[in-house]
């Protein structure tokens, strides 16, 4: 099993929402992050007042899938998210040893 | 009686109720039940009980046992032994547990019980409710007696005031917001014990045992008497229900529970709201009716019984309002009818000294309202008043006091609407009247924390107007921001707004939700975008506003609903627009300063150069490191006049990088792909730019297609055949079909349907620039193929993302038509995408 954590611009969240579920992935979890890569931060002045945008506002989504799903997964996450431009973001993967059901103590792939 | 039999019991209560038994029915049957369950229990005990009282307390006592309420029973005694106590409780609480009840209980004599009221106010209170269910009447009446001269007769202002103290705690903790999206029918502002400490007081300092002996003493108005008894139990009803449904004690009423609620009682869905908004209002309006004749009780009686303020500060402050004990007062109610605006002063002069409204002021003008007619919401000077009270520094009191005596509806008519309207749904956690008043407050809190653009506004008014209204076009089957900006309309010009004023409150409540949903929705690094929110948009200052006004409806949602990573989003997206309607640029700032930068950072680089930096576009700047643009300006100037082509391969490890410069010319993309794919390159990616001179930088990411090293591959023949090609003297075409059908071999089939290639042009995908994405298998011609296809339409590439994954390839081209406009007739992009396909196939 895999854990695929996916940074995201926010307003690609439906999409990639959207073509995660087509594709039978329908449990994510998702969070409010804020960071900055490449597209780093900057200060604005407006009329006197500072700004300042220290880190810039993302999307984490979180699946955790089987080890066959992976390259369709970030296929689809990437063709999703995808606009071209600075700041679309990563996609992370990393194994996971164990899941488990905590209704039912189910383990393994069936608890996911 | 047995715990079966006595289970059995309950349960053919419950298939009462399911049959309709419910309110103070349902209540004094459960009472009867248990009572006689009780009273047999300890008739047939087998101990000696002539000195003992089996007491109800509390609810219990009170004969309102809802169905999984605590039954609280003591059993007093006097001179008993130990062992005859152990026997009677044994034999009159066990049952109760085995059937499974919940039992709070406890064995006193009279000492103890005193000893214990003395020291828990919450047990002097029970005992209040004390009930004689069965044994030795005198050991009661005997302590009942004791009771009332030590804690009734000789401390009814302390009793009071800690009553008081109580209920401010329990509103304190039961006022947050989780309550107020989940009522708790009990303990929240206007439930159940509101309601009880009311009649407690009243029966402790008053003597007074009841609700309809408190209409009957002036104390409070047979109206409100008549109004509590129906907010009571209406209460009644779905507490019922709510213990039934759950299956437990639990006077929370979760939001699961709410739609099957609204179901049981017959709310029916219209168009205009759910059934369970509906139930939701009828709740609300329930406990607003309690909390607000309740908390007039309590006002009152603290007059009466002395505890008010000082009475210093007393003073005049127009004719017919003064301060009086540190509270605004009516003092001529005579007045009211040949100057009603003085009901609406009242609530300006509280804004503006900061101090509470006298009780019985506030009653006065609820009682008052039909005064309040069409011509006086026409009237300027109830319209100045009004404003006035908008703009004092904290007006969520006093804003509340209006609403909640019925001032603010009778003033503005289509507010009555959103009276307690609840929103179904677990980011509303006010109700829409509440959550308005909570706009205001927090627009006001913004003023403070963003005074930097609060006080650039000309007209703040409108602003916090704009906040009390902008959802008072909910609760109907319309678009509520379209109708709303309607009701503004109308409203402001019954306020007496100048035309340009009524015009940004409508445009305000219109597109309160714009920025928000632009900001969460929409890419806000797109220029095109910022450039929309602009245009409609227009003045700064109306931007500044709706900036302002989406923070505060936000904040004053809920607390889910506001993060301080929307609020980044947001701010954003002001800043961006806020640019451009100031400066009429097109770049957002972020975008201008880091070209400046990039610039700055090139310029040092470069020394002295006479390279014009400008001739570099904004999106290769942003593209590429300093250092990299400063090594194709030295290549430009120092290699470039000389040669057709400079190429320039890297090896990056995993793959190579090209660059490739060059004067731009007709095919040059189609050809460099060309002759790549003739020398086994396979393209992973590019980035192809135009400088404003016409000079062409790609960086193309590669990698061999027949596993060459790096230093195998032919870089040298590469350049060669490059510059034939581009000076039109290279056979690309038969070269390549040579290659590909290796000698000997027939083709198969001459057009072989890639089923998966599929073409899509967005017009306006880009600001600038019409896009184009081919998706397709991948094969060693086909980039090649594409670009020719581009090149017979005449399209000039300026962009380029060929991403290539596993077999598929999607390469998008950022394109313009022969005369540099982006492509919109329909019919030439269903032909450019037949040949496309065609090209791909």
């Amino acid at each position: 099993m895999k854990k695929i954590e996916a940074i995201i611009k926010p307003f690609k969240l439906d999409d990639v929402k959207d073509a995660l579920n087509n594709i039978g992935i329908k449990g994510m979890t998702i969070t409010e992050v804020k960071g900055y890569g490449r597209q780093k931060g900057h200060k604005e002045v407006y009329r006197g007042a500072e700004y300042f945008v220290d880190f810039i506002p993302k999307i984490k989504i979180g699946i955790i899938i089987s080890a066959e799903q992976v390259e369709e997964v970030v296929d689809t996450i990437s063709k999703a998210a995808h606009t071209g431009k600075i700041g679309d973001g990563k996609i992370f993967i990393m194994p996971v040893d164990e899941v488990i059901r905590v209704r039912t103590g189910e383990r393994g792939p069936e608890a996911i | 009686m047995n715990p079966s039999e006595l289970r059995a019991k309950r349960a053919a209560l419950e298939s009462l109720w399911q049959e309709g038994l419910s309110g103070q029915a349902l209540l004094a049957k459960h009472t009867e039940l248990i009572d006689s369950n009780l009273s047999h229990s300890f008739k047939n005990c087998p101990a000696d009980t002539s000195e003992m009282a089996l007491v109800a307390l509390g609810g219990y006592g009170r004969q309102e046992l809802f169905p999984f309420s605590d039954i609280d029973l003591m059993i007093l005694y006097r001179d008993c032994s130990d062992d005859e106590i152990k026997s009677a409780a044994e034999a009159i609480f066990y049952p109760l547990w085995d059937a499974g009840l919940e039992v709070g209980h406890g064995v006193r004599n009279k000492e103890i019980c005193l000893d214990d009221a003395e020291a828990d106010f919450f047990f002097q209170v029970a005992l209040l409710d004390a009930r004689l269910l069965a044994g030795n009447n005198e050991i009661f009446t005997d302590l009942m007696a004791e009771f009332h001269t030590t804690f009734v007769h000789s401390q009814r202002k302390e009793f009071f005031e800690k009553m008081v103290s109580h209920c401010r705690l329990r509103h304190e903790r039961f006022g947050n917001h989780s309550y107020l999206l989940e009522p708790h029918i009990k303990e929240s502002r206007g439930g159940f014990r509101d309601l009880q400490a009311m009649l407690w007081s009243a029966k402790v300092v008053f003597g007074i045992d009841s609700l309809e002996e408190l209409g009957n003493s002036a104390l409070i108005s047979q109206a409100d008497q008549q109004n509590l008894e129906e907010a009571s139990n209406n209460l009644i009803r779905i507490r019922n229900r709510l213990h039934y449904i759950s299956g437990r004690k639990n006077d929370q009423l979760f939001f699961e529970h709410q739609e099957e609620m609204a179901e049981a009682f017959s709310y029916r869905t219209s168009k205009a709201m759910l059934g369970v908004e509906l139930f939701m209002r009828d709740l609300h309006n329930s406990l607003q009716t309690i909390a607000v004749a309740t908390e007039l009780f309590f006002e009152h009686v603290t007059d009466v019984v002395g505890l008010t303020r000082p009475e210093k500060g007393d003073k005049k402050l127009e004719q017919g309002l003064a301060i009086r004990q540190g509270r605004i007062q009516l003092t001529a109610p005579e007045l009211l009818t040949s100057r009603p605006h003085l009901m609406m002063r009242t609530f300006s002069q509280a804004s503006a000294t900061g101090l509470p409204i006298h009780h019985r002021t506030k009653k006065l003008i609820s009682d008052n309202l039909e005064l309040l007619n069409d011509n006086q919401r026409h009237s300027k000077r109830m319209a100045k008043a009004f404003l006035d009270t908008l703009q004092a520094g904290k007006p969520l009191t006093v804003l509340t006091d209006m609403l909640e005596t019925g001032l603010l509806s009778a003033f503005i008519p289509e507010f009555e609407h959103l009276e307690s309207l609840a929103q179904h749904d677990i980011y509303h956690v006010y109700t829409v009247d509440r959550h308005l008043l909570q706009s205001v407050a927090e627009l006001n809190l913004l003023a403070q924390e963003e005074s930097a653009i609060f006080n650039g506004l000309s007209s703040p008014l409108i602003l916090l107007l704009a906040g009390l209204i902008h959802d008072i076009g909910k609760g109907t089957n319309q678009d509520h921001s379209e109708y709303g900006s309607e009701l503004a309309l109308v409203i402001g010009k019954r306020l007496g707004l100048p035309e340009n004023e009524r015009d940004d409150l409508a445009f305000l409540v219109r597109h309160h939700l714009y920025l928000t949903d632009t900001a969460l929705r929409r890419d806000i690094e797109d220029e095109g975008l910022i450039r929309q929110c602009a245009k409609k948009i227009q003045e700064p200052e109306r931007l500044a506003m709706l900036y302002l006004l989406s923070m505060a409806d936000a904040r004053a949602t809920g607390p889910t609903v506001w993060t301080e990573w929307k609020g980044a989003l947001l701010q954003g997206l002001y800043l961006k627009v806020a640019h451009v309607l100031e400066h009429k640029e097109m770049a957002p700032p972020d975008q201008k300063q880091a070209g400046h930068w990039m610039r700055d950072q090139i310029a040092q680089m470069m020394g002295g150069s006479t390279f014009d930096l400008a001739t570099l576009p904004d999106d290769y700047l942003l593209n590429l490191p300093a250092a990299e643009v400063a090594n194709h300006i030295r290549l430009r100037q120092e290699a470039l006049p000389e040669r057709t082509t400079i190429l320039e391969p890297c090896d990056m490890d995993d793959h190579w990088q090209l660059l490739l410069m060059a004067q731009d010319r007709p095919g040059l993309l189609s050809r460099f792909c060309g002759v790549l794919a003739l020398h086994n390159i396979k393209v992973l990616g590019a980035r192809i730019f135009t400088w404003n001179d016409g000079t062409v930088v790609d960086v193309v990411d590669v990698t061999s297609a027949v596993g060459n090293q790096f230093d195998d591959q032919e870089w040298q023949r590469l350049q060669a055949d490059l510059d034939l090609a581009l000076n039109f003297q290279l056979g690309i075409r038969h070269r390549l079909s040579k290659k590909i059908q290796p000698p000997g071999r027939k083709p198969k089939l001459r057009t072989i349907k890639h089923p998966h290639s599929r073409v899509t042009i967005e017009p306006d995908g880009s600001d600038n620039y019409t896009i184009v994405e081919v998706f397709s298998e991948d094969r060693p011609v086909l980039l090649y193929n594409i670009t020719c296809a581009l090149l017979d339409f005449g399209l000039s590439v300026y962009r380029a993302q060929i991403g290539s994954q596993a077999d598929q390839v999607v390469d998008v081209f950022y394109v313009l038509d022969h005369q540099g406009n982006k492509i919109h007739d329909p019919q030439f992009i269903e032909e450019i995408r037949q040949g496309l396909i065609f090209a791909a196939s």
